[in-house]
This record gives structure tokens, sequence and C-alpha cells, in this order.
């Protein structure tokens, strides 16, 4: 076996022991609230006045017994895996459906939303820092340093707002939601939703205007969503290449002749891309946070729609877990793929599969 | 020895030891600043101008920061709402106060989950082998998480009976008293339990490197008790890292409440609330966005300049705490 799928299989074989473990943490917090409380929600929406307190006691004893919230945690944590496992992920007494297509709907317009942040964040963010890291205190680096610095400042939520009110309300340029053309979200036999990404889904349908109009749509979003990550990422490639350009091998290259342009691209970016995706790698979950946060402001009905719809009222378990384990879902890719660029551009990853723990 | 005369002379850290130092100068001398008609009490908002009005006033002699209308459903955000539903806020009293519960906030999450991750990864690279090994699964399967689930997770989950007004205080259980008790919101708890990793990663990593250096075998054949070993060794060692990114987490978790709070989840940081209220004027009513400037715009400075104290005193402390790494 090739290090390279040697590497690729001891990070598949890690996806689902973390996603045991995780599941294992948050069933344990849905097991806190009390029994009484999560039956309550199975209980039919207008019940008879004529009902005593103590005949809902008893129904919600009978709701509690037949669902087996009673049982020990393992028992529970055990059935709910095996359903989960069988497709099954639970009914949601708030939304009055499965939780499972509610959830499926709602994922494109989030990965389409998170697809174009890392597309565009992640090769400007390592570019940059290239730029700016090899001629520190240059005029580009106290550029890149400034927009860095006023990227990682002001809070997305601020950003995304103060930009709608100028290139939404003012401009007329950018508007929020998805797409201004109606008709789409219904199933027509005009429009076929093949992918679910409106940008992609136009193209295929030969509906360019569709395409256009998503990517107007998304360039507020994306770019509210990509300036503080793209700073970050540019900051830490900025000093791994300050770091890197001085090393002997550099020297050596250049002593061998080679060009400038030769060095920078194929001998030091390639030595700091694996550091530096992986600091991407480990905030991937704070990249779908950010996510969720976005679509809210600029009206994008993602899976964030669900959260907006749910804050307040009774504790509706099914749903909220069902959200939480399909948002690991989404982040497990991103870091995984990331994974796998670093260990195609960078070979010292894949050979190093052992621990170093001494 | 730490550089402090280096760490001195630059500008920009002492740029970073003003803004925190005002923020919590702020914090301190808010009764004088900003004083509340109760001051044994003082509410998070004050109601000033009773009037049906309800677009914002401009500054005035009363308010130095104008008013903004007031959230109707304040209960949401797990405040009890308690005043004049007619009266406005003041943006000045909030902007002031709201200092406190950002402080406060912001060391919290980052005090608790510090000391959380930093056990952790000391415990782990100490113990080495299986438990090490166990422990970072276990870190990077809590690194999966966005907080955001969680935080929804939480508020749905743990809290509809401490926010539901209709629930005595006796009836709730051990956990949910100790919640009420310990006044953790949501938000916090969320943040608490879903951002201590990096500090396990960062502290892990560094307690490996340096576990078999000479002075710790030195140590271990003097015959020091592995606690002293961690304590009186690994831990001064370890924990630089640590230190610069939690000063960065300071403000970087208060930026991230007030988003969450923003979209409408339950928190304790009253720049949050107060800018939820001033959210319809930031696109502007007339099309121009500075129409109502004082709703927003105070806040969110504050906000920005908290962040950019907090980042700018973790850089300086980088260049002082690890000299090796720019």
């Amino acid at each position: 076996m090739t290090p390279f799928l040697k590497y690729l299989l001891g990070r598949l074989i890690a996806i689902p022991i973390t996603l045991l473990i995780i599941t294992m943490v948050l069933y344990g917090i849905i097991m806190l609230a009390p029994p009484e409380e999560r039956a309550a929600l199975y209980l039919p929406p207008r019940l008879p006045s004529r009902l005593t307190a103590s005949q809902i006691a008893f129904e919600l004893e009978q709701i509690a017994e037949e669902h087996g919230m009673n049982d020990p945690y393992l028992v529970q944590y055990g059935n709910w895996l095996r359903e989960w496992l069988s497709g099954y992920w639970g009914w949601s007494p708030i939304l009055r459906s499965d939780v499972r297509p509610v959830l499926l709907a709602r994922t494109a317009v989030t990965l389409e939303l998170t697809f174009y942040s890392l597309l565009v964040f992640i090769p400007l963010g390592l570019i940059s820092g290239v730029v700016a890291g090899w001629r520190p205190f240059s005029a580009t680096d106290s550029l890149f340093r400034f927009a860095a610095f006023v990227g990682t400042s002001i809070p997305p939520f601020i950003l995304g707002l103060f930009l709608l009110s100028i290139f939404y309300v003012g401009l007329r340029w950018f508007p929020p939601g998805r797409t201004s053309i109606t008709g789409l979200t219904f199933r027509t036999s005009t429009f076929q939703a093949y992918t679910g990404f409106l940008t992609v889904d136009g193209v295929l349908n030969g509906r360019f205007d569709v395409t256009f109009n998503a990517f107007r749509h998304l360039v507020l979003p994306v770019f509210t969503l990509s300036l503080f990550h793209w700073a970050t990422l540019g900051r830490i490639n900025r000093a791994l290449t300050i770091e890197e350009k001085d090393k002997d091998y550099v020297l050596l290259a250049r002593s061998r002749g080679l060009r400038h342009r030769s060095i920078v691209w194929r001998h030091t970016f390639r030595n700091t891309i694996s550091p530096a995706l992986t600091s991407t790698a480990l905030s991937a979950a704070s990249i779908i946070t950010g996510v969720y946060v976005i679509e809210v402001i600029f009206g994008l009905k993602g899976l964030s729609e669900l959260i907006a719809q749910g804050i307040v009222g009774a504790p509706d378990a099914p749903l909220t877990l069902a959200f939480s384990v399909y948002s690991v879902l989404l982040v497990i890719p991103i870091m995984v793929a990331l994974d796998i660029i670093k260990a195609i551009v960078d070979p010292r990853d894949r050979l190093a599969t052992e621990e170093v723990d001494y | 020895m730490l550089d402090w005369r280096k760490f001195f002379k630059r500008r920009q850290n002492w740029l970073a030891l003003f803004l925190v130092g005002s923020f919590f100068f702020v914090a301190l001398a808010a009764p004088w600043l900003a004083p509340p008609d109760d001051p044994a009490n003082p509410p998070p908002f004050k109601g000033v101008g009773r009037t049906f009005d309800r677009l914002p006033q401009a500054p005035n002699e009363e308010s130095p920061l104008g008013t903004v209308g007031q959230l109707a459903n304040l209960a949401r955000f797990g405040f009890t709402p308690g005043q004049d539903r007619f009266e406005q806020w003041d943006v000045w009293y909030t902007l002031v106060w709201g200092t406190r519960s950002a402080l406060k906030f912001g060391l919290i999450v980052t005090l608790t989950s510090a000391t959380l991750g930093i056990l952790v990864g000391i415990i782990a690279g100490y113990a080495g082998g299986v438990i090490n090994q166990s422990l970072m699964l276990v870190t990077d399967a809590f690194l999966t998480f966005p907080v955001i689930a969680a935080v929804w997770l939480f508020q749905r989950v743990l809290y509809t009976r401490l926010y539901n007004p209709f629930v005595l205080p006796e009836e709730l259980v051990y956990w949910e008293q100790f919640l009420l008790r310990l006044d953790i919101d949501p938000i916090m708890l969320a943040m608490i339990v879903f951002s201590w990793m990096p500090y396990a990663r960062l502290v892990n990593g560094m307690v490996i490197q340096q576990k078999h250096a000479d002075y710790i075998t030195a140590a271990h054949a003097m015959g020091a008790h592995s606690w002293r070993i961690i304590w009186r060794h690994l831990l001064p060692n370890a924990i630089s890292p640590a230190v610069v990114f939690g000063a960065r987490d300071v403000g970087s978790s208060v930026i991230l409440a007030t988003a969450f709070i923003f979209i409408g989840f339950a928190g304790s940081v009253t720049w949050g609330v107060m800018l939820v209220a001033a959210r319809d004027y930031v696109i502007g009513l007339s099309g121009n966005p500075f129409a109502y400037w004082w709703t927003f715009i105070p806040i969110s400075l504050g906000l920005i300049l908290f962040g950019v104290g907090w980042n700018l005193l973790g850089d300086g402390l980088n260049d002082l705490l690890n000299p090796r790494t720019r």
C-alpha cells in the first residue's frame, strides 16, 4: 500500500470514531432534560380542557415509557444511533414533520455559500501571505497587514449589515436573499434542480440569467464570510513564509541559480501550505458557525433557518440533536478535504503517519 | 528572561494596554460615568423619555448618545423586562454598563475554557501513550462541533425551564439551580464547553516537546513527584502559547457572543441586545444608513475596539513570550 493510501485510510477511520464521541456527548446533554419535559412535546397540540393535572402527568408517563425515555443512557443512545443509521433522524414536534427531509432540503443553500467562501479565501489567503511574507515591512506587506487587521477587527455581522445598507439599500447592486427570480423554488418542468446550487443549476438548465442572478446574491455574503478567514489564513502564511525564506535550502536554491519565482512558488510555498491549511482545518467548525450567522443576516434560507425559527418555545430535542449532528457532518468533509490537499502538496504529511510520541 | 523593555518600546503594545485598560476603567467607573436610577441594583438598560414615538431620539442633554426604542420581547434574551414599555433605552448607559457584561463574559469564558484545556493538554501529554491518544481523539471530536449548534442545543434543551416564567425557582433541578445561581447564559455555557480544545492542543504539543528535556529528567532523578514536575516545570513552560491565545480569545468570544445575540439567542452581553434593538436603523429607514447613527455606531465601535484591544495585547504578549515565532 502506498503511503498516501495508508494516510487516507487512517483519516477515514478516524471519522466514525469522531462521530461516535461527539454524538455520545450531545446525547448526554439531551438526556439532562427531564423525561416529562421531553415527553410533553408529543402531546397533541390542543388538549381537552377537562383533563386534570394528574391525567396529563399519567399521559406524559405513558409517552415517556413508550419512547423509552426512562431507559438508562446507553440504551437510549444505542436506540438513537440505530435509528439514525437506518435513516430515521427523528420527528420534530415543533415543525410537525420528520427532521431529515427538512434538513436535506436546506443543505444546498448552506453548501453553496460555504463552497464559494472556501474557494475565495483559501487561495487568496495563501497567496497574499506569500506575497506579504517575502518582503516583510515593504509597502505591499504594510498594505496587507492593514487589510488583515481591518478584516480581523470588524465583527462579520456588523460588516454584513453595513454592506447591505450600502450596496443594497443605497446602490441597489447586490440584494439579499438567494435569488430575485421568482418561481425557481417550485418544482416546474422548465427549471430542474439537479444539484441544488442555483449557480450550477442555472448553467445546466441553460438559464444563464439565473446563474448570474445567484452570483449577484452571493457576492456580499461570500465577501463578508471570507474577509475574516482570509485575513487569518494570510497572517499565518505570512509568518510561516518569513520563517521559511531564511532557511538553508532557500540559500542553496539561490546559489544553484534558480529563479526567484521558482524559489517562492515551488519551494517555500509548498512548505508553508501544509501548516497554514492545518490551521484552517482546525477552524472548520467556526467557518460553519460563521456560515449560519451570515445566512441569517443576508436572509439566505439555508440550515440556519431552523435556528431562527426555533429559538423560543419548548425543548425540541430531536430537531436540535439532528441539526447538531448534521452540522458535524458538514464540518468533517471540509477537514478531510483539507487534509487530503495537504497530503497531496506536502509529502511529509503522508509519510509521517506514525504518532510522534516518544 | 522576558524582554519587557522591548515590549514597552513598541507603540502598538501601548495602544493595546490603553484600550484594554480603558475598558476596565469604564467598567469600574460605570456608576459615575452613567449613574443608574437605582444604584443598589443597576438594571442593564436605562429607560428615558417616556414617549409613544418609537423612533430613536438624537443625542440630547439627558442622553448624550441618544436613545433607541426598546425591545418588546426582552424576556427572549434572558432578561426580565420590569420597566416601562413606553420608555426608550439610553445608548450611553448601555455602552458604559455593557463593558461590565462584556468583560465579565470574555474573562469567564476564556479563563474557564483555558483552565479546562490546559488541564486536559498537560495530563494527556504527561501521561502519554494510550491516554494521550484517546484524550486527543476526544479533543479532535469536540473540534468538529460548531459552537452555534451548541448554543441552540443548550438553549432549546437545557434552558427552556429556566426561561419559563411559570416555572418556580424551587421546581428546578440541581443543575438548573446551579446555572441560575452562577448566572450562566446558554451562549456562555456553549462557549465554555466547546472552546477549550485549542488550549488543549497547544499545551499538549508543548508538553510532549518538553517532556524529555534534560531538566525534566533531572527533576525525575532528584525524586520529584509527578504533580510537582507538572506544576513547577511543565506548566510554566507550556502555558505561554495558551496565554497568547487566551488574550485574543477574550475579544473574539465577546464578538461571537454578540453575533449570536444579534441573530436571536439569549445572552448576557448587553451590547448585543442593544444592537438587536438598533438592527432596523442600520439598514436605514430613508436609505441613508447614518440617519440614526447613534443607535448602532457607538456600540459597534465599542465592540470593535474591544476586539482590537485584546487582539493587540495578544500580539504583544506573543512577541514577549514566544520571541522565536513572529
